[in-house]
């Protein structure tokens, strides 16, 4: 694989910094999956780089949020300007599946019969490592079946749900739970 | 002058504390380096890593078995059980370092290194080092002095053993004083060659000696262990060679299956990575600090197991699968500002230390 130039490099880091916004994790945890240049090259070869651009231009250019406001504020405008849209919309919520779960889902038929055919707008898993780093897994504090096993012994603790940007401190519910299997319970 | 030999238990149990710093020392280097293989390449080599980091957390329990037999109170947090790494291990005449690297040709080199037999005649040798750095194998009564090799270290260690009981039944006593229930046995601990037992005697201190040295090293006439295993300095070798070694082979010349290796499939993560050299900060820093965190957890969590309950073994079991997303987290990030390399875990647990006893100690005076 060779290195990516910089335009290439930056394109990435939009990318990253938009699914980051829509998946609610950060960017740091989204590179952790190792995924993040197959699922640019997945989108992009689907609905192509043409269309990548714009939705990823459109987060650029949204107003900053600044306090409570000023996110209400941003939010409005993603959703009017990417979410709402007849055409980005359905691929910035296909791209939100991706990450979760690691597949393309195929498009709506109206978004084909609108905008054109997409030949490899199929239902597909990315790749076999794709379906391992599913952000649901972590989302749900589980794992997926036959890969990434937590280790013997551990589902005997709670499953641990991590907290996300924007999470409030309470209910309790919403509090990350501590690491470890309860040592004391742990039966002799 | 300090000397090879151990003439008190306490000496003994100094030494004993050095053994588990040394066992554990290898660990962050095999464990990184198995980590930062990229997934669905190098399953050889994962393999191959595998086994020998979990034959490493089995010498590790070995020699924690050895010190609770003589009386002696394991503690993986004291400040200085992690090494600075990179860290200088004995090497006859001279030494090397072990750093946290990626999966490659320089790694592997420095495993063998680490595995590699020894041919000391059991002396110690003067090697100066500047202050602060981590050096393992040395005296535990001299910075200064160094064992020639690990294979003479632990040859120390079973004289002492040896001598000091002679000496203690010649009085009608033992060195062996410790509680047995503080042994850690093989219900504690799985999936590894070679098996667990208690230390309650001369005669199974030795085996357990034993035991360390040649699944390391192998014997002295074969690169099998005692319990006909391939030694970890051979299946090492085996990546260099690109062949699996089988029944009968001399050293170097393995003629079992052939093997592949890709060396370039590894995520290009900086060497011997500090969380100064991370953005302060950022969300990569607090990852960085989290593995920190967590392998401090992972520690504290084993020192209670080897302090009397070793039922607690298999509730660090979650610890390491923790510890391990928290790495393979790290290593597929780019490090900022370093050339086009990656983040890395930094091992730096006394600062965790530390920090949590700094916490503790302010809890007390508001409390």
């Amino acid at each position: 694989m060779s290195a990516p130039k910089t335009g290439e490099d930056s394109r990435l880091d939009q990318f990253l910094a938009f699914s980051a916004e829509v998946t609610a994790f950060g960017v740091v945890a989204l590179q952790g999956t190792g995924q993040a240049e197959a699922y640019l090259r997945t989108v992009d070869g689907v609905v192509g780089t043409a269309l990548v651009d714009e939705l990823l231009g459109l987060h650029a250019g949204a107003p900053r949020a600044a306090g409570n406001e000023g996110g209400a504020a941003r939010g409005v405008h993603l959703r009017r300007t990417i979410f709402g849209d007849g055409r980005l919309g359905p691929v910035a919520r296909n791209i939100v599946k991706l990450w979760y779960s690691g597949v393309w889902y195929e498009l709506p038929a109206a978004w084909t019969e609108s905008y054109g055919p997409a030949p490899k707008d199929v239902t597909f898993v990315v790749s076999p490592s794709s379906y391992v780093e599913g952000l649901l897994w972590t989302a749900i504090g589980a794992h997926p079946a036959g890969a990434k096993a937590p280790g013997y012994g551990s589902w005997a603790g709670p499953p641990r749900i991590p907290r996300f940007a924007g999470d409030r401190l309470s209910p309790p519910a919403a509090e990350p739970v501590d690491g470890a299997v309860d040592a004391e319970r742990v039966p002799a | 002058m300090p000397s090879s030999k151990i003439t008190t238990v306490s000496e003994l149990k100094n030494y004993l504390y050095l053994a588990m710093q040394l066992e554990h020392a290898t660990l962050p280097a095999y464990l990184t380096a198995l980590y930062s293989i990229k997934p669905g390449t190098n399953t050889d080599a994962v393999h191959i890593l595998r086994v020998v980091a979990v034959e490493e957390m089995l010498h590790l329990t070995i020699a924690a078995n050895l010190l609770n037999a003589i009386g002696g109170t394991p503690d993986l947090t004291r400040p200085g059980f992690v090494p600075s790494y990179p860290t200088y291990l004995p090497d006859g005449e001279t030494d090397f370092t072990v750093g946290i690297l990626r999966f490659g040709k320089e790694a592997v080199e420095t495993f063998k290194k680490i595995e590699r037999p020894s041919k000391g005649d059991g002396r110690l040798v003067r090697r100066s080092y500047a202050a602060g750095t981590s050096v393992l194998g040395r005296h535990p009564e001299s910075d200064e002095m160094h064992f020639y090799s690990i294979g003479d270290f632990y040859k120390a260690i079973a004289d002492g053993f040896e001598l000091l009981e002679a000496e203690a039944q010649g009085l009608g006593r033992t060195i062996f004083t410790g509680d047995p229930k503080r042994q850690v046995t093989s219900e504690y601990y799985y999936s590894g060659g070679g098996t667990l037992f208690a230390v309650t005697d001369l005669e199974s201190a030795k085996r357990a000696i034993t035991l360390v040295m040649t699944q390391g090293e192998g014997t002295e006439s074969s690169i099998y262990d005692g319990d006909d295993e391939l030694s970890h300095y051979y299946r090492f070798d085996q990546l260099t060679h690109g062949r699996y070694y089988q029944k009968g082979d001399e050293p170097h010349h393995p003629t079992g299956p052939a093997l592949t290796v890709d060396w370039e499939a590894s995520y290009p993560i900086a060497a011997n990575v500090k969380l100064a050299n991370f953005p302060a900060g950022t969300e990569l820093s607090d990852a960085a600090r989290s593995f920190n965190q967590a392998y401090a957890k992972f520690l504290k969590t084993i020192t209670r197991a080897y302090d009397g309950k070793p039922e607690l073994l298999l509730a660090a079991v979650p610890l390491m699968f923790d510890f391990r997303n928290l790495i393979t987290e790290l290593v597929r990030n780019p490090l900022p500002d370093s050339a086009g390399c990656n983040a890395a875990p930094t091992f730096e647990i006394d600062a965790v230390t530390a920090a949590e006893a700094l916490a503790a100690a302010r809890e007390e005076v508001v409390a």
